[in-house]
């Protein structure tokens, strides 16, 4: 429960900044030199106010990962779950084969290739990292549906003559539920792992952008006279990470016991 | 299944995997948008200059000719010459792979102890107060991205208490070993949480089986059924994470290079991306691939050495 608390609490926070902080941001912001004491918490390199910089930036980083894990989960559960049913042999290894190419790849080398080939832009952003989960939530779901179809309550539905829709999509659909909302977290951290890393080394986002990870790294230069320009970003990205990991593996324990 | 069927079995997926990675690499590349001759044309790009360099550097030729060609040159550790500076893509590598192996190797070696020490800790004190803290600890920092983690560490250690370098410039590895110290930690910090966690089921797992209880009904002492018996076959499945960290190990270099400063691998590709440098970057996706999958494949052969009942998933 306690854990549950503090996880709770650690998201909240960057949570709370990330979806209501573009609303406190003034439309007209004045710009002074680069790294000065002005303000909450100092200018960034371009001489903004750091505070609104904050406010702003969370908005990217959260969204883009939520998204690109609801697209990982579109994508792959369908793909998973035809390999998983098919009858044809040939059609499950055409399809799982190519993923395991895709796995031995290291995940951020194929975020740098392809965010280069398709330029900046938080759909390729999205594209990417929806693209680098896909094969894990592929093989998940055509494990857990070669599990689920080779059950005898299954065999049973297909012996009475129940549609395809009945068993492959509803019963089928609804046994694997389980097994996915556990994996929900790993994938929605991986995705937000990665969505920071991509910002921080610039990829998929312009330089200047309003974004945690952007000011990280943008605002390095200035750790010395400003170290919190860089600290609290870096903090709340720290913050939402552990924050959903504690939260997750609390409700995923629930689940089992 | 005898090992040494299994390991050929296991060596020829490999093979196919660096080629078919090999392949995709580069039809990826091609698909780079405006590509060296752009480049070096500069700001002013005149169509026939484009053409002229184009010509001279062989771009004009058919992709599948090219292709060709490439895959001949690298068993003879010929990746070709750098569109950019002229100089064999085998001299960036060679120059980059020393402080990357560096990190790698010392997070390995590293890695591997404390992990698994932790993680039998945890399982020996099942549910107690210790084993709790080192849980919730791993769940917590298992997924910080590395960039976020090194910076709160360089503004500590680095610039408040002025403890550590800040960062690696210009600086020789082996010289100032002080400088390595907050990468390592950075590295270490999620697969250290991974492995451990396995370690630890692994562990539990194992002391509740079977055989552990027919080893004790033996009489056979309890540090030998701890650590003879019990011990490997909970190890098999975190050697097989440790391969698979050997990805995050790769990324996570990509980014700890670049914060700290460290003239890498992981910063050749950053540069040769920027620039365009298209046989730098195949070059470079070839090693990452034959790592990945080298590595991998060893893991793979250990897990089976360790615990051959297993059905491990080729």
């Amino acid at each position: 429960m306690k854990r549950a608390g503090i996880g709770g609490l650690l998201i909240a926070v960057p949570l709370a900044l990330a979806l209501l902080g573009p609303l406190f941001v003034p439309e007209q912001q004045t710009r002074s030199a680069p790294f000065m004491p002005l303000g909450l918490l100092g200018t960034d390199f371009v001489g903004r106010d750091a505070w609104y910089q904050v406010l702003a930036g969370g908005q990217t980083v959260v969204l883009v990962a939520l998204i690109a894990t609801a697209f990982s989960y579109l994508a792959g559960v369908p793909y998973g779950v035809l390999a998983a049913t098919t009858r044809l042999r040939l059609v499950d290894e055409v399809l799982m084969r190519p993923l395991d190419v895709l796995l031995a790849v290291p995940s951020l080398l194929v975020l740098i290739l392809v965010a280069a080939i398709a330029g900046q832009g938080l759909p390729v952003l999205i594209g990417v990292v929806t693209l680098v989960n896909f094969p894990d939530v592929a093989r998940l779901s055509r494990a857990a549906a070669l599990e689920i179809s080779g059950r005898p309550a299954l065999e049973a539905m297909r012996m009475q003559g129940e549609s395809w829709w009945q068993t492959s999509i509803v019963y089928t659909g609804r046994s694997m539920l389980r097994t996915l909302a556990a994996d929900v977290g790993v994938r929605l951290t991986a995705a937000l792992y990665l969505v920071a890393s991509a910002s921080f080394l610039g990829v998929g986002v312009p330089p200047d952008a309003a974004d945690w990870a952007v000011m990280v790294d943008r605002n390095r230069g200035g750790l010395f006279l400003q170290p919190l320009t860089v600290v609290v970003p870096a903090l709340l990205i720290v913050a939402l990470s552990v924050g959903l990991n504690l939260v997750f593996d609390r409700a995923l324990r629930k689940v089992r016991t | 299944m005898s090992l040494a069927s299994y390991t050929a079995r296991r060596i020829a997926l490999g093979l196919v995997q660096v080629l078919a990675v090999v392949t995709l690499v580069f039809l990826l590349v091609q698909a780079l948008p405006g590509d060296a001759a752009v480049a070096l044309a500069g700001d002013n790009p005149d169509p026939a200059r484009i053409a002229q360099i184009r010509a001279a550097m062989g771009l004009d030729r058919p992709a599948p000719e090219r292709f060709v060609e490439w895959l001949v040159g690298l068993p003879r550790l010929d990746f070709g010459v750098s569109l950019v500076s002229g100089r064999p893509v085998a001299d960036f590598l060679s120059g980059g792979i020393g402080p990357t192996l560096v990190l790698a190797a010392l997070t390995l070696v590293l890695l591997v102890p404390i992990s698994v020490l932790v993680g039998v800790l945890a399982a020996l004190r099942e549910g107690s107060l210790l084993d709790r803290a080192l849980t919730s600890i791993s769940v917590a920092l298992h997924s910080i991205p590395e960039f976020a983690l090194a910076v709160v560490l360089i503004a500590v250690f680095g610039v408040q208490l002025a403890w550590l370098p800040p960062t690696a410039v210009g600086a020789d590895l082996f010289a100032q070993p002080a400088v390595l110290v907050l990468p390592l930690v950075v590295l270490l910090a999620r697969p250290i949480c991974s492995i451990s966690r396995l370690v630890r089921a692994g562990m539990v797992d194992a002391l509740a089986s079977d055989y552990v209880r027919h080893a004790r009904r033996l009489g056979i002492g309890e540090t030998r059924v701890r650590f003879a018996h019990a011990l490997p076959n909970a190890l098999a499945p975190a050697v097989q994470q440790v391969a698979r960290t050997t990805d995050w190990l790769l990324g996570g270099v990509i980014v700890v290079e670049a914060v700290f400063v460290i003239p890498g691998l992981g910063t050749v590709l950053v540069d040769a991306v920027a620039a365009r440098d298209l046989p730098v970057i195949q070059g470079l996706a070839v090693v990452f691939a034959v790592t990945t999958v080298a590595v991998n494949l060893l893991a793979d052969l250990v897990a089976f050495r360790l615990a051959p009942r297993a059905e491990v998933v080729a």
